[in-house]
Parts: C-alpha cells; sequence; structure tokens
C-alpha cells in the first residue's frame, strides 16, 4: 500500500511540472491584462521543436560523455524560442493591432497545432524521432535516491523537475518583491495610471505575453524531453487549458500555483497509478479522464467569490 | 448650410470608403496565408504551383468530391452560427465542440430506438433531441454565469473535454457495437439516416437562391431611389430574369431525373438544404425581430440596455440556449447524415474551426455561409492534396489560421485609421 501511495505522489510531483510551468508563464500574462489561450498548442509545438533538435544532435555529441547532456540544453532553448516566437506574434496580434485576445488565441491554437502536426508528419515520413529521457539530476552515488519514501517523491526526478518548483518560486518573488513586478501587477489593474506614471503599458504586456509563450515552451520540452521521450499529436493532452484553470484557482500568483498544479498532477497519477495497477477495467480510463475537468469546474464555482481577475484583462490599451 | 450639406457629404463619402477598404482585408489575408503555404512547401522540396492548384481540383474536380464539399459545409456553418450568435449577446461560447458531442450522443440515444418508427415522425423527433444535447450541455455555463455571476469562458473550455471523454468512454464501453474492431456503436436503424439528395438540384437551388437574394438586395437598393437608380432597375431585372432562367433549367433537369429514373446520389444528405435554412433564419432572427435587436444590444452594450429595460440575463440566456442547439444540431447531422454511428472523435475540432469560420465572416450570419463554403473547400481540396501529393493536411489549418489573422488584423487597423 505505501508503494502504492508513494508512487502515486511521485507521480503527481512529475505530473504537476508541466502546468507549473505554463501556470507560472501565464500568471505574468493575466497579471499584465493579456490572457493566452493557445497554450496548448505552443507545449505541442515545442515539444516536437526540442525533441527534434535534441534527436539531430545527439549523435554530434555523444562521443563525448562531458558533453551529452549539451543536446538536451540545445533541445530546451529551442523550445524555449518556440514559445517565445508564438508569445511574440500573439503579443502582435493583440497588444499591438487590439484584435480580440480570446479569438485571437484560438486562432493561434489552430495555427500552432496545425503547425505541429504537419512538421510532426513530415519528420515521419523519414524517420521516428526518440530520445531517451534525461537522467536524474541527483546522481544515484549519492544514495539519496535510496531513502525509502522520500527518495522516491523527493530526489528520482530530473532537472527539470526541480527547475519547474524553483522557477515558481523566484518568479512569485520578482512579482511581489521587486519594482518590475510591481510595474507588471500594475499594467494588470489600471493601465491609464501607468501610463501617466511613465511606464510603457504596451511594452510589458509584449514581454509578459513573450514570457508566457517562453514558459509553455519549456514545458513543451519538459513533456518530450524530460517525460516522454517522444512526440505525439496529443502530447499536451489538456494541460494548456488546466494550466490556465490553475491560474484562475491560484488566484493569480505563482506561489499558489504550485500548490494548484500538484492537486492537477496528483489527480493525473492517481489515474494512471489504478489502470496501470489494475485496479479498474481500462476502458474506465476516459472516465477517469474526467476527473480533473470536474474538479476544475467545482474549483471554479467554489472560487468565484474570492478570485478577482487583475481588472483590465482581456481590454487592450492605447492612447484615446 | 451649404457647407454643412457639402462636409456631410463628404464625411459620408470618406466613411463609405473605408467601408469598401475593409474587403480589401480578404485579398491580403489570402495573399498572405498563400504565401505561407508556398514557402513552407518549397523549404521543404515539395512544388507549391501543383499543391495549389490542386486544392481546387480537389473540392470541386468531380461531383464526388464536391458533394463531399457541401458535406464538410454542414458542421462548419452550423457551429460558427452557434458562436456568432452567443457573441452577439456577449457571451463566448468555447464550448461549440462539447454541445456537438451531447447534442450527437441524444440524438443517437433516441435515433437507436426508432426502428419501427417511420422516418417522417422519427426524424423530426431525434433532430429536436439533438437540439436538446446541446441545450442541455450549454445549460450548465449558462446557469454558472447568470446565477453564480462566473465568467463563461472557462467553463464552457472544461465541458468540451468532459463531452469528448464521455463519448469517448461511451464509444468503448456501454455502446461499442461487439462485431467492430473500432471504437463506435453499432450502425442506427436505416429508416432514421438523413435522406439523401441529388448533387445537381441542389447546385441549381443553392444558384437561384442566391439569385433570389442579389435581386431582392438590388430591388431594394432602386426602391431607395438614391443613387443611380435606372441602374439598379436593370440589375433588378437581370437578375431576375437569370434566377428564373436557373430555377427553371433546375426544375427541367429535376423532371428528366425523374423520368429516366438516373439520379446523381452521392453521400450528400439533406442537411445542406436545413443548415442554409437555419443559417437564413438566424440572419432574420438577428437583425429583423425584437428579440434580435435585445440580443445585439446587449451585446454592444449590456448597461446601457438594462436601463433601456432589457431583461439582460434572459436575453444572454435565449441566445445561450439557441447557440448550444445550433451546435447539438451540427451533431446530430454530421451522425445522422455522414457516419451512421457514433464514433470516438468523430469531429476533427469542427468547435473550434467554427470560431475561425465566424471571424472571417465578419460575424455576420450571411458572410459566415461564404467563409464555411470557402473553409470546406480548403479542407476537401486540402484532404485529396494529402492523398495525392503526400503533403500533411495539416497545411490547411495553417492557412487557414494565417487567412483569419491576417484579416482580423487589417480589418481592426483600419477601424482604427477610420475612426481617428
Amino acid at each position: 500500500m505505501t508503494d502504492i501511495i508513494t508512487s502515486i505522489i511521485a507521480g503527481g510531483v512529475v505530473l504537476a511540472v508541466t502546468i507549473l510551468f505554463v501556470s507560472i508563464g501565464e500568471v505574468y500574462n493575466e497579471r499584465a491584462g493579456v490572457i493566452n489561450l493557445g497554450l496548448e498548442a505552443i507545449i505541442a509545438l515545442s515539444a516536437f521543436v526540442g525533441l527534434w533538435v535534441t534527436f539531430e544532435t545527439t549523435p554530434i555529441f555523444i562521443m563525448d560523455p562531458l558533453l551529452k547532456h549539451v543536446p538536451y540544453i540545445l533541445g530546451t532553448l529551442a523550445a524555449i524560442v518556440t514559445g517565445a516566437g508564438v508569445g511574440l506574434i500573439h503579443s502582435f496580434t493583440c497588444v499591438k493591432m487590439r484584435v480580440n485576445q480570446l479569438i485571437a488565441g484560438l486562432l493561434i491554437l489552430t495555427l500552432v497545432d496545425g503547425l505541429a502536426n504537419f512538421l510532426n508528419n513530415i519528420a515521419l515520413q523519414t524517420t521516428v524521432p526518440i530520445v531517451t529521457i534525461l537522467p536524474p539530476l541527483i546522481p544515484q552515488e549519492t544514495g539519496l535516491a535510496d531513502i525509502p519514501v522520500l527518495g522516491e517523491i523527493l530526489f528520482q526526478h530530473n532537472a527539470f523537475v526541480y527547475l519547474a518548483y524553483f522557477l515558481a518560486i523566484v518568479f512569485g518573488l520578482i512579482l511581489y518583491k521587486t519594482t518590475w513586478g510591481l510595474k507588471i501587477r500594475a499594467v494588470g489593474e489600471n493601465p491609464e495610471a501607468c501610463d501617466a506614471a511613465g511606464i510603457n503599458v504596451n511594452l510589458i504586456r509584449h514581454l509578459c505575453d513573450i514570457f508566457s509563450g517562453a514558459m509553455a515552451g519549456l514545458a513543451g520540452a519538459f513533456m518530450s524531453l524530460g517525460y516522454l521521450g517522444l512526440y505525439d499529436s496529443g502530447i499536451a493532452g489538456g494541460r494548456g487549458w488546466i494550466a490556465i484553470i490553475v491560474v484562475i484557482f491560484s488566484r493569480w500568483s505563482p506561489f499558489r500555483a504550485i500548490l494548484g498544479s500538484l492537486i492537477f498532477g496528483l489527480g493525473y497519477s492517481v489515474t494512471a497509478n489504478l489502470i496501470g495497477g489494475g485496479f479498474i477495467p481500462s476502458n474506465w480510463n476516459y472516465l477517469l479522464l474526467i476527473m480533473p475537468y470536474l474538479v476544475a469546474l467545482v474549483v471554479i464555482v467554489l472560487f468565484r467569490g474570492t478570485t478577482k481577475a487583475p481588472s483590465a484583462l482581456t481590454v487592450p490599451y492605447w492612447r484615446k | 448650410m451649404v457647407k454643412e450639406l457639402e462636409y456631410k457629404k463628404i464625411k459620408t463619402e470618406k466613411k463609405t470608403f473605408f467601408k469598401y477598404l475593409n474587403y480589401l482585408s480578404y485579398p491580403i489575408g489570402l495573399f498572405l496565408a498563400i504565401i505561407v503555404f508556398s514557402v513552407t512547401l518549397l523549404l521543404l522540396g515539395y512544388d507549391p504551383i501543383s499543391a495549389l492548384v490542386s486544392i481546387p481540383t480537389g473540392a470541386f474536380g468531380n461531383p464526388n468530391s464536391f458533394s463531399e464539399t457541401l458535406i464538410r459545409f454542414i458542421p462548419l456553418l452550423l457551429t460558427a452560427m452557434a458562436f456568432l450568435i452567443a457573441l452577439k449577446a456577449r457571451f463566448m461560447n468555447l464550448g461549440v465542440e462539447g454541445q456537438l458531442y451531447i447534442g450527437a450522443l441524444l440524438a443517437y440515444l433516441v435515433g437507436a430506438r426508432m426502428e419501427i418508427v417511420p422516418s417522417f415522425i422519427a426524424i423530426p423527433l431525434i433532430f429536436i433531441a439533438g437540439f436538446m444535447g446541446g441545450v442541455l450541455w450549454i445549460a450548465i455555463p449558462l446557469i454558472m454565469k447568470s446565477k453564480l455571476g462566473v465568467n463563461e469562458i472557462f467553463p464552457t473550455v472544461v465541458m468540451n473535454f468532459i463531452a469528448m471523454f464521455v463519448i469517448a468512454w461511451l464509444t468503448i464501453g456501454p455502446l461499442k457495437d461487439p462485431a467492430s474492431f473500432n471504437p463506435r456503436t453499432p450502425f442506427l436503424p436505416e429508416s432514421t439516416w438523413l435522406p439523401l439528395i441529388d448533387l445537381i438540384f441542389v447546385s441549381y437551388i443553392f444558384v437561384s437562391i442566391f439569385g433570389l437574394a442579389v435581386t431582392i438586395k438590388m430591388y431594394l437598393k432602386w426602391k431607395e431611389r438614391k443613387v443611380h437608380p435606372t441602374l439598379y432597375l436593370a440589375l433588378t431585372f437581370t437578375f431576375l430574369t437569370l434566377t428564373i432562367i436557373i430555377l427553371s433549367m433546375g426544375l427541367l433537369e429535376a423532371i428528366e431525373a425523374i423520368t429516366i429514373g438516373e439520379y446523381n446520389i452521392y453521400r450528400l444528405h439533406i442537411g445542406v438544404f436545413l443548415v442554409v435554412i437555419i443559417a437564413l433564419i438566424i440572419y432574420m432572427i438577428l437583425y429583423k425581430t425584437t428579440i434580435g435587436y435585445k440580443i445585439r444590444a446587449v451585446g454592444q452594450n449590456p448597461r446601457a440596455s438594462e436601463h433601456g429595460g432589457v431583461n439582460v440575463t434572459r436575453v444572454v440566456i435565449t441566445a445561450g440556449l439557441l447557440s448550444g442547439g445550433i451546435a447539438g444540431l451540427a451533431g446530430f447531422m454530421e451522425v445522422f447524415g455522414v457516419h451512421h454511428f457514433l464514433i470516438r472523435g468523430f469531429s476533427p475540432g469542427f468547435g473550434f474551426i467554427g470560431i475561425a469560420v465566424a471571424a472571417l465572416g465578419v460575424f455576420h450570419p450571411i458572410g459566415v455561409i461564404f467563409a464555411a463554403f470557402f473553409f470546406a473547400v480548403l479542407q476537401v481540396g486540402g484532404e485529396s492534396m494529402q492523398r495525392g501529393a503526400g503533403i500533411p493536411v495539416d497545411i490547411i489549418f495553417i492557412m487557414q489560421a494565417v487567412l483569419v489573422l491576417t484579416v482580423l488584423i487589417v480589418q481592426k487597423w483600419m477601424s482604427t485609421r477610420n475612426s481617428s
């Protein structure tokens, strides 16, 4: 029994990472007053790009044991750049040209999803890109991973997992303790006042939108390089949408986003473990996959009073 | 006084000029989409010209592919309409996909029990069931919005996933056809299938409807007697004559087909008529009735219409339920007209493509009809391109998104130019 619970929690910690990466970026984006609904597709595209870059560069660095992580770094960087690029398209459309953010987000979802599947189908014509999953960060020799329960939960993960929780704390501190964070929060609440105070409203929004795209790219890199090792057209699996709901649940705070992501990650993990362990018939898995979304629906209803979205969310700003 | 009038005239002329400039966004968008398409294919070593040519030939090349295009046109038009009518009341219905699935499910559950019922009773009942399925699925976000004050965007999105997984579970679980390996249900009784119709006849009817619409438009212009009355009178008569000629040709064709007994029947079903009628009804509701006026007023400015004595909540709920019902009808037509069974993932994201269609049709019911047809041409042509040249059909989605994004950006840019 302890084994199952341990593996559920350890799986939850890993599965929360994708949602956490995306929701950190989206918290910043929504705090600045922009919402990007295309995150789901950005995860997929950057997962493919990251995987492909790593797959192509692995033979170059395979000879040198010191450089064996370089392909993963290159792949991750490529994924981040891809995500940021899509974020730039979104910010150009919504911030500069002031098109309706929701409609533009969904169009970018179609665009980027189509691009990811197109590139994947093109790649599949010659080869199937597969990489080995990034190994755990903490070496086996330290013995930390062998600690009975805590070892599996805390010390057997790869660099992405630690990076996610680390970044959540860092960006939480930046948002609440620095002038930049104050500016971002102010831009989302009252852009007119910010403009009067000499803050470049749209520059901050552009940067936040690009940042949220980059974080979704990081999430995609984790999915393909750190979790699956391959690409599949349904790789995001609704995690982009769940992340947007986690942002509401966490009341636009990166710290609380850790909690929200862990809850949904544990939900996914319970489903996976129940089916993998043979406790329930496998054709029930779709019924169990509904669970996170039901939880999300309940969360939205329960937190409706306490959550106050940034006032200028989805409202474009320009000098009248 | 004279000066003032002149000023007014210049101002209105300027406005109409910009109004027509707005249409320039379509060629610009199409141009950019084709550029993206060609550059992508060139980089990957395909021949973009032949690929581009294969799209219209794949969509119109033979009667069968034209019938496929019209079949694809049906769900695209309905989902776009569903999104549009809710948007007019400022309700972002992002859950069209889910309502489509549940509409199809409810219609299936009713239809599967209609083996002995004659089809002229069964099909209307199933039609209502499909409508109610969509209504049921949008009711939850609607209640959450109107009673609890929850923004509709996230509930509608979440309901999509729930609907998708419910269908996936049912088609491999309780409703699965034991004789099939695919995740699908048994075939529906044949009496509930939507009747097939003659392709040539449909084409003639559509062309004459279009001609009639243009005739009416010209007649109204002539009645205004503002500019060039003689020209518009002449145009009215020309289009009227053309329409009558086409209609009589269609009738002759139909009589000939009936006498010889030779029909041009492919997979095209009667839904193609129904959707165009539904689109026209929505146009009438939105622009010619009081409730439509209220819906548009609420969409323009909820607070002002509240002060004007409109019950905003009730108007939003009316528009929302209508939207969900139409989305449900899309699922009903897809299942009863094309597949004849319920299968996992029978909709390749029609709900989301519908939003792009609505945006391309500048959120106007008539514009959406043309936009939906254009998207159907692109998709069916793209599928034939995939079969022919081996280019993945996903590039069509890229092209569509680039086209709509460019159109939106250019229109927004021009409207800001216009106002300032």
